[in-house]
């Protein structure tokens, strides 16, 4: 229906490469260095955790690591900001704005984290990216999970080249070159190609683990379909402690990032937790629009050598400032010592993760599933393709999304694509929300909500819900006790986030279901049987 | 801005983001704190009034008031300039009160008559009511009569009140207010310690102390070195105009001695609110000054600010019918307690055992106290863009660790970056050195003619004016290398538009708000309702709340 349209969505591309030349050459560009002062020594993975990072002072006043004791890594993921299509339960194409992946694509389309180590996001497709990829290559064929555009920087290398013989590496004319001139230099033309429609519900997925720093990049590619805005975009890390104003992604109280710029945002891995990030430029507006995704960080605890003693683990994380959870001298930590040492989980499993710090073995599961809770207005949307204001006060969802689908959407296999006014289809919608279990296991629900305009709640037919965390914090008091509590229902405001374990432990094997005792909600706009709704398949 | 002026300029929803900035500009510098009235006996009134909303409109509403004009040395806290407290204010005066101490509240009722009885219920308290006339949920003031409740607070903590009567018109026509209990007695640990070295820190810059009590229960872990007072509540224009048509109507009716009037029935429902409140004003009226005389009744603002390290207590209410969740960029918080009860550990009276909570929903008549900080703890750069090659004595304070990681040692109290977070003291952010703080850190600054400024952006990444001003190469400082001098605004374009001036302020700006994001609007106009920015301070801006 869109494909006779696609000669007005040249010149607006046009128009973004130009703009992209004219603000210079580096508008667009990735970073993810190999080695920082936190991560010295080029690794890609993640060291076991046996203690906390020792730390010396250095040469330029500030404390320095000792290599060998480093805990954590560099992790590094590109996003666009723009506008894409996604298919609605009832089979309607609604127009979003939004994020896709600009990195970690084949990751992304087959459900994971798009976040990867530097290695894998400093690496170079090898061919031409089609408009619409993986979607056009296919899933069984695109392996690539590099940083989209990324290039060799040939003027750099060609300029340190002609230096004279023996100047040191901070001399030369691009002083630190990395190997193969990948010092972040892209070429405009594959982002646009695969940047321009390519938007995402929810937006690319990012896990990170505790002491990683993370390089998110984010990319505006401007959107297509609104050649009318000028849209910046930024995105808000929602929830973490001690954020700075500047990489917040408020646009009031930081900078915000215009068509055809990127920007990167630079974090220490927060405490473990289900976090969840969104643009914050027009809330009401770019969030309906859908401009909202996951993020969440995982444990030291799952580092631990299998078999070793968890509580003494979280003990060692007593002994560094920024990793301890003292309760008489901090208000804000909620995983302090449990006051009960649990015997029998005490030690790192041979299998599955944790949740959080927990110290006893308390928070493990089997399996994570992110789910995100969202609805969408269809009016809305509507009126956001067209060139009228809307309204925001009369705003009513009518389609109501887990990880960006209704049901029966929320258990289809694979990615769900859509046919975008380009004419190529995409993936627009890469997670399913089925709950898969092997008798016995469980099963962590990593659920946030983003929807805008009401309360949502979250229903489990059959197998209880037990909530171990809120808001990204452990459910435990100051004294060490778990404060866990078994519900059949959840209920969440958007901005909120809260981590349900399901045990399957005695549990038939069968279809299970999770569904929004909101009755209303149970429909695809006019279709009243969808909705937010998933299944839990238990399996023998 | 003021409602005349901003009426007809809001033609696209566009423009108002630089217009909220110019209005902050106007505004002298105004915080917030929890001011009310302390006494042990109140004499409110119920009236009529209108209300004001930046999109221009007046809105008739009902509220409590004082009966007589408190004197001067009731308001609290005792610094605050030109507090007042008319007939008529949304929401109602802040009680304030002492745990033990017995309390009467004797209200009068000025409501137009056509609007019946009224009333006011203290949930959580025992009260005896004399005078009046039997209703429902209590007693009842008929019209132009007065009902006296009396009530000893049992346990301290913030609490709502509000109408008991016809309690879905009268609340939603602003007839609500809050109640904070102070503790009996103070922990040691909140006058002593780091508490204690709050004090004399914000003495050593020439601040006051501007808090109720050092503590907001009778726990050690409820010391505060700050608050704040956040009432949540929405307006449906529909059920206001209406209400007012009809009390019109029943005015005329009885003027003209006709023998049967009509009763006051206005409908509440469908409800379809399109102003969302916080303190009875809604971004950015919320953000001028408390007692600003341009809103005779709605004195109470939301514009916190705070130091790194301070303990900042919230006291949050839902006050309309609606839950909100209310969303504070920068940090958790940890809920101490609900309407006036500390939530403690089941195996040990102090330890708290109250959730934190990013996001801290409002639910209808509850009231939570939370405490909040923010230190930067973890960043992994120096917020202050310290650089021990520079010339400025500023740029190269030192930072010494407590056992908990932060510089609070008595060389710091004098120190503007006390509270530092000296694990990161001296590490870079950026991959090039930034004027004069230096390079070698992990990331890289775009050309700035990517971004789009906001109008809270200190101007540079870094907190505070020294840095700021170090980092952007603007300083009058006759240490700053390179020494350029370039006004007092930073690196920040266009200049008129700054709510946080990189030479005076540059605090770290952090969006608290509503996260049902359709409520950060007014009547239809993006920004505006359930929405503030705090501000994280550096100590060399001088945090004022005495209005």
């Amino acid at each position: 229906m869109f494909s006779g349209k696609s000669y007005h969505i040249w010149l607006p591309i046009l128009l973004v490469c130009l703009a992209t030349i004219t603000a210079g050459a580096q508008s667009f560009r990735v970073q993810c260095p190999t080695t920082t002062i936190t991560h010295p020594t080029a690794a890609n993975l993640e060291p076991a955790y046996t203690g906390p990072t020792n730390f010396a002072p250095g040469p330029a006043g500030y404390l320095v690591p000792n290599p060998s004791s480093v805990n954590g890594a560099i992790k590094c993921q590109q996003i666009s900001g723009g506008d894409g299509f996604a298919t609605m339960g009832d089979g309607t194409q609604t127009y979003m704005f939004s994020f896709g992946p600009l990195s970690g694509l084949s990751d992304i389309a087959n459900g994971l984290p798009g976040t990867q180590f530097p290695d894998k996001f400093n690496s170079v497709y090898n061919g031409t990216l089609l408009p619409g990829d993986p979607a056009t290559t296919g899933l069984a064929t695109f392996k690539f999970n590099g940083a989209v555009g990324l290039v060799p920087n040939l003027d750099c290398l060609a300029e340190n080249a002609a230096a004279a013989a023996q100047t040191p590496p901070a001399a030369l004319p691009c002083p630190n070159l990395p190997a193969g001139g990948l010092d972040g230099h892209v070429d405009p033309r594959p982002i646009m190609d695969i940047g321009v429609l390519n938007g995402n519900i929810p937006a690319p997925l990012m896990a990170l683990d505790e002491d990683d720093e993370f390089f998110l990049t984010l990319t505006n590619v401007g959107q297509i379909m609104r050649p009318d805005l000028f849209e910046q975009h930024t995105v808000h890390f929602h929830g973490y402690p001690n954020a700075s104003a500047f990489y917040d992604g408020v646009p009031d109280a930081s900078v915000a990032i215009n068509i055809g710029g990127s920007f990167t945002y630079y974090y220490l891995a927060p405490d473990a937790g289900t976090y969840f990030w969104h643009c914050h430029i027009t809330p009401p507006e770019h969030l309906q629009m859908g401009m909202v995704g996951q993020i969440y960080v995982r444990p030291r605890q799952n580092r631990v050598p299998v078999g070793q003693s968890l509580l003494l683990a979280l003990q060692q994380q007593q002994q560094d400032p920024r990793t301890k959870c003292d309760s008489s001298a901090d208000i804000l930590c909620s995983n302090p010592l449990p006051r009960v040492p649990n015997v029998l989980l005490g030690t790192r499993a041979t299998t599955g993760n944790y949740a959080y710090n927990d110290g006893d073995g308390s928070t493990y599961y089997d399996v994570e599933y992110p789910l995100q809770i969202h609805g969408f207005d269809p009016n809305f949307h509507f009126v956001g393709m067209t060139f009228n204001p809307e309204g925001f006060t009369e705003m009513k969802d009518k389609y109501f999304l887990l990880n960006g689908r209704s049901y029966p959407d929320t258990v289809t296999e694979g990615p769900l694509q859509t046919m975008s006014a380009d004419g190529a289809m995409h993936f627009s919608q890469p997670l399913p929300s089925t709950i898969k279990l092997k008798a016995g296991q469980k099963a962590l629900l990593r659920i946030s909500d983003l929807d805008v305009t009401e309360y949502q709640t979250l229903a489990s037919l059959g197998i209880p819900m037990k909530v171990i965390a809120l808001n990204a914090r452990l459910l435990r008091d100051q004294a060490g006790n778990n404060l866990y509590y078994n519900t059949n229902s959840i209920t969440l405001a958007g901005g909120e986030s809260l981590d349900v374990i399901l045990d399957s432990t005695g549990v038939p094997a069968g279809t299970y279901f999770l569904y929004t005792p909101n009755l209303d909600h149970l429909s695809n706009d006019a279709e009243n049987f969808g909705g937010l709704m998933t299944e839990v398949r238990v399996t023998n | 801005m003021r409602a005349t002026n901003m009426k007809k300029a809001i033609l696209k929803t566009r423009l108002l983001a630089p217009m909220v900035a110019v209005a902050l500009l106007l505004t002298a510098t105004a915080f917030a704190a929890a001011p009310g009235i302390k006494a042990t006996s109140f004499a409110l009134t119920a009236q009529a009034a209108y209300v004001s909303q930046p999109d221009g409109q007046m809105i008739y509403s009902w509220g409590y008031g004082c009966a007589q004009a408190p004197g001067a040395s009731a308001f609290v806290p005792q610094t605050t300039t030109a507090p007042f407290c008319n007939t008529m204010q949304v929401p109602g005066p802040t009680l304030i009160v002492t745990e033990g101490v017995p309390v009467s509240v004797a209200l009068t009722n000025n409501l137009p008559v056509g609007a019946g009885n009224t009333s006011i219920l203290f949930p959580g308290f025992t009260v005896n009511a004399t005078g009046g006339v039997q209703g429902l949920l209590t007693q009842e003031a008929a019209p132009n009569t007065t009902v006296t409740y009396t009530f000893t607070p049992t346990s301290p903590g913030t609490r709502a009140y509000y109408s008991g009567t016809q309690s879905d018109l009268q609340v939603e026509m602003g007839m609500y207010g809050a109640i904070i209990v102070l503790p009996k007695t103070i922990p040691t640990a909140c006058t002593t310690g780091l508490a204690a070295a709050n004090v004399t820190v914000e003495g050593n810059f020439g601040e006051t102390d501007f808090r109720l009590a050092p503590a907001a229960y009778n726990s050690p872990k409820a010391c505060y070195d700050r608050e704040y007072l956040f009432q949540f509540s929405e307006i449906d224009p529909n059920i206001h105009t209406q209400a007012l048509a009809q009390i019109n109507a029943i005015a005329a009716c009885k003027a003209a001695s006709t023998p049967i009037c009509p009763n006051l029935d206005v409908p509440t429902e469908p409800y379809h609110p399109a102003y969302f409140m916080i303190n009875g004003r809604s971004m950015p009226d919320d953000m001028d000054p408390n007692y600003s005389p341009q809103y005779p009744h709605q004195p109470y603002n939301g514009n916190p600010h705070m130091h790194p390290g301070e303990q900042v207590l919230l006291r949050i209410i839902g006050q309309g019918r609606w839950q909100h969740p209310f969303h504070e960029h920068g940090n958790h918080v940890r809920i101490l307690g609900r309407d006036g009860n500390l939530i403690q550990s089941a195996t040990d009276a102090n330890s708290l055992a109250g959730p934190l909570l990013f996001t801290t929903t409002t639910t209808p008549g509850l009231a939570m106290d939370g405490i909040f900080y923010w230190t930067g703890r973890g960043l992994n750069w120096d917020p202050y863009g310290h650089n021990p090659n520079s010339t400025d004595p500023v740029a190269k304070l030192s930072c010494i660790p407590d056992a908990n990681g932060y510089n609070t040692g008595v060389a710091a109290q004098s120190q503007i970056n006390y509270y530092e977070w000296c694990a990161d003291h001296n590490k870079p952010v950026q991959v090039a050195p930034f004027g004069d703080v230096a390079g070698g850190g992990p990331v890289t600054l775009p050309d700035a003619n990517i971004l789009t400024n906001g109008a809270w952006y200190g101007g540079s990444p870094y907190l505070g004016p020294n840095a700021t001003q170090r980092a952007t190469g603007c300083s009058s400082d006759p240490y700053a290398n390179p020494k350029t001098t370039c006004g007092g605004t930073g690196s920040t374009p266009p200049s008129g538009t700054i709510a946080n001036p990189p030479g005076s302020e540059a605090g770290f700006a952090f969006m608290w708000h509503s996260h049902n994001e359709r409520e950060i609007t007014t009547n239809n106009i993006f920004p505006g309702g359930m929405m503030m920015m705090m501000l994280v301070d550096s100590r060399e801006f001088q945090i004022d709340e005495s209005n």
